[in-house]
């Protein structure tokens, strides 16, 4: 049997890409990496096998706590992290999806071919960057009253929809129509509503931003013409989440359950891992102002798409309906969802944690939206501003490997305090631009440096595992034109 | 009363010395404030806050998580930090302040929030030792 050992953690090698830390100690479940030789070798090199050890000790985890190739360290649970727990005898955890909940990204296809924008990169980008609100305080699309924010919570892209910034066929191609049914915004604070009020619509900062891509590869052609997808189109990802009502609303639960639920935080190795037990009053606050949190998330990233409508409608003189502006996909990178997988031959419904781990749902599963049912759900991978990105579609390993899910990214592979003494953000940008056509505007030359390519792993890498997995399929191939960072 | 920014893979991390819990506490904010802003501007009010919690180490999150709500409210990056710490029967406080620079005066970046992750709230020889991790 192949063994790896880093540190005190000894992975066993199950089969191609799973290794294996098997459950001992305090534990409540084995731990699972999916991941290459290589990629396993780059995780091993930060605290990401510790905390997903860690991850195994929340009461009622369900098979493996697992992590996905792009997985790296983060605070409490791993970042490409998926851990399933029993929605009644076991907890839900508001460190393991995260602070910035509903993080996730969208994909919106055009008409328009990467001939048609050669020549307008420096126009489009500039625009872009005037028009959409990025960056500390930069604003929002909209300021909300406190209705307009209730609404929000309430409603998701439902209320996008009556304020005329979506339409209906925008919600027919986000997760759960854009809007959850379980939000209630009476549960989330006045502190967080009043972060998020001049926040909707608005990229941040980090690692957020809005890229259009052309189509450079197409892998399975069927999957991608049921997708909309083909060569050389151009289309738009925008990567943002709930800003800092999400934030917020995070924090707010972690102190609650350190205040109301401390013999379950004691008996957890690391504080950021807080859970509440499944059925209590605090479980059920928390998960009904996650998914007002969730809602809050698909506004703003719908709003942000509204505005890259307007844009592309001005830089090319055409109406964006001409262009077919469309709505691909939305998919959640921070988030637990009440979802029924079969374990042991027996349906059980569990609370699926994914933090930085996208939900990866083959073809036949009822979530699924009616244009995807047949073929499988879309997963977009980004992968860092000087490298391509993904479209895959579910796999049908995924639902026995990963409870439906699969990787988020190329995973960070350096501090941002090491990019900013490696990279030049001038200088970055230059490089791309010069040698990759690749036009980039950010608010500050150290967010280009802290995001520069090189501090990225290899999304190629990545996606080769979860596809060679089964997780995650890939469908097509998109590289960088432009991009915004706050 | 210092800090430095400490290496981590995602994240950004604060380590910081005081002679007292206040200034400790006030070093932990000043790293904060690095981490979000290169070069500061002399410009922006100060501003006054209290905070209180039934530990050391959960007034120390609930004020860095004060000052990251202040900083969206308000719209300024908070700067300059002074602090107390005090105990009463049954909680502690601290007594802060902050300059509020305009964001429009710097090129600042965001942190999402303070979080409990390997978190140290120590007294040494020498006075007090913090190390906070930050969600960016």
């Amino acid at each position: 049997m192949t063994t790896r050992e880093f540190g005190d953690i000894e992975l066993r090698r199950v089969r191609e890409h799973v290794w294996e830390i098997p459950q001992e100690g305090e534990m409540n479940a084995p731990a699972r990496v999916l991941a290459s030789e290589a990629l396993l070798e780059q995780i091993g090199q930060d605290k990401t096998l510790e905390q997903l050890r860690n991850a195994t000790h929340l009461p009622g985890i369900t098979n493996h706590a697992i992590c996905m190739p792009d997985g790296h360290q983060g605070y409490g649970f791993p970042v490409g992290g998926v851990g399933a727990t029993d929605a009644t005898d076991g907890c839900i955890s508001p460190g393991a999806v995260g602070y910035d909940i509903n993080c996730g990204v969208r994909m919106m296809t055009t008409n328009l071919t990467y001939e048609d924008l050669k020549g307008k990169e420096a126009e489009l980008v500039d625009a872009l960057f005037e028009a959409i609100p990025s960056g500390l305080g930069g604003g929002g699309v909209v300021t909300g009253d406190a209705e307009t924010i209730d609404d929000i919570l309430a409603r998701g892209m439902e209320w996008a929809l009556d304020a005329g910034y979506a339409t209906e066929d925008d919600l027919a191609h986000c997760e759960d129509e854009g809007s959850r049914d379980d939000a209630r915004p009476e549960y989330v604070s006045q502190k967080a509503k009043d972060r998020g009020r001049n926040q909707i619509g608005s990229l941040g900062s980090g690692n957020h931003f809005l890229e259009v891509q052309r189509v450079t590869d197409v892998y399975r052609e069927d999957v991608a013409e049921s997708f909309g997808l083909e060569a050389d189109q151009i289309v738009v990802l925008i990567h943002c989440g709930s800003r800092g009502l999400g934030h917020q609303t995070c924090t707010d639960y972690l102190r609650r359950i350190e205040k109301e639920h401390a013999d379950l935080l004691e008996e957890l190795p690391d504080k950021e891992l807080a859970a509440a037990p499944a059925r209590s009053q605090l479980a059920e606050e928390y998960y009904g102002a996650m998914c007002a949190a969730i809602n809050f998330a698909w506004v703003n990233r719908q709003l942000v798409m509204h505005r890259t409508r307007e844009v592309f409608a001005d830089v090319f003189d055409r109406d964006w309906r001409d262009m077919e502006m469309r709505l691909l996909y939305d998919v959640a990178h921070n988030i637990a969802k009440k979802e029924v997988h079969t374990v042991d031959g027996e349906d059980r419904e569990l609370y699926v944690h994914r933090k930085g781990a996208t939900r990866a749902f083959p073809a036949g599963r009822p979530e699924l939206p009616p244009a995807y049912a047949d073929v499988g759900q879309p997963v977009i991978i980004p992968g860092s501003m000087g490298a391509g990105s993904y479209i895959l579609r579910g796999g049908e390993s995924s639902l026995d490997l990963t409870f439906g899910s699969t990787a988020h990214g190329a995973g960070r592979l350096m501090s941002r305090t090491q990019a900013k003494q490696e990279y030049w953000g001038e200088t970055v940008q230059e490089e791309l631009r010069e040698q990759q056509k690749i036009f980039v505007k950010a608010q500050s030359g150290a967010t280009v440096a802290e995001e520069a390519p090189g501090v990225y792993k290899d999304v190629d890498e990545v996606v080769r595992v979860s596809d060679e997995l089964g997780i995650g399929d890939k469908v097509v191939r998109t590289f960088p034109v432009c991009n915004i960072k706050g | 009363m210092c800090y430095t920014l400490r290496e981590h893979t995602a994240d950004v991390a604060v380590e910081a010395h005081g002679s007292t819990l206040g200034n400790v506490f006030a070093a932990v904010a000043d790293g904060l404030t690095a981490a979000m802003c290169d070069e500061l501007a002399e410009t922006g009010d100060r501003f006054s806050f209290s905070v209180r919690a039934e530990s050391r180490e959960a007034l120390l999150f609930d004020y860095l998580d004060q000052l990251i709500y202040e900083r969206d409210v308000r719209g300024v990056l908070p700067a300059a930090h002074e602090a107390t710490v005090r105990q009463t029967d049954d909680e502690w406080i601290v007594d802060a302040s902050a300059r509020g620079i305009p964001f429009a005066d710097v090129d600042a970046r965001d942190v999402k929030a303070v979080t409990y992750s390997e978190m140290r709230l120590e007294e040494t020889g020498n006075g007090w030792e913090a190390y906070v991790v930050f969600d960016v």
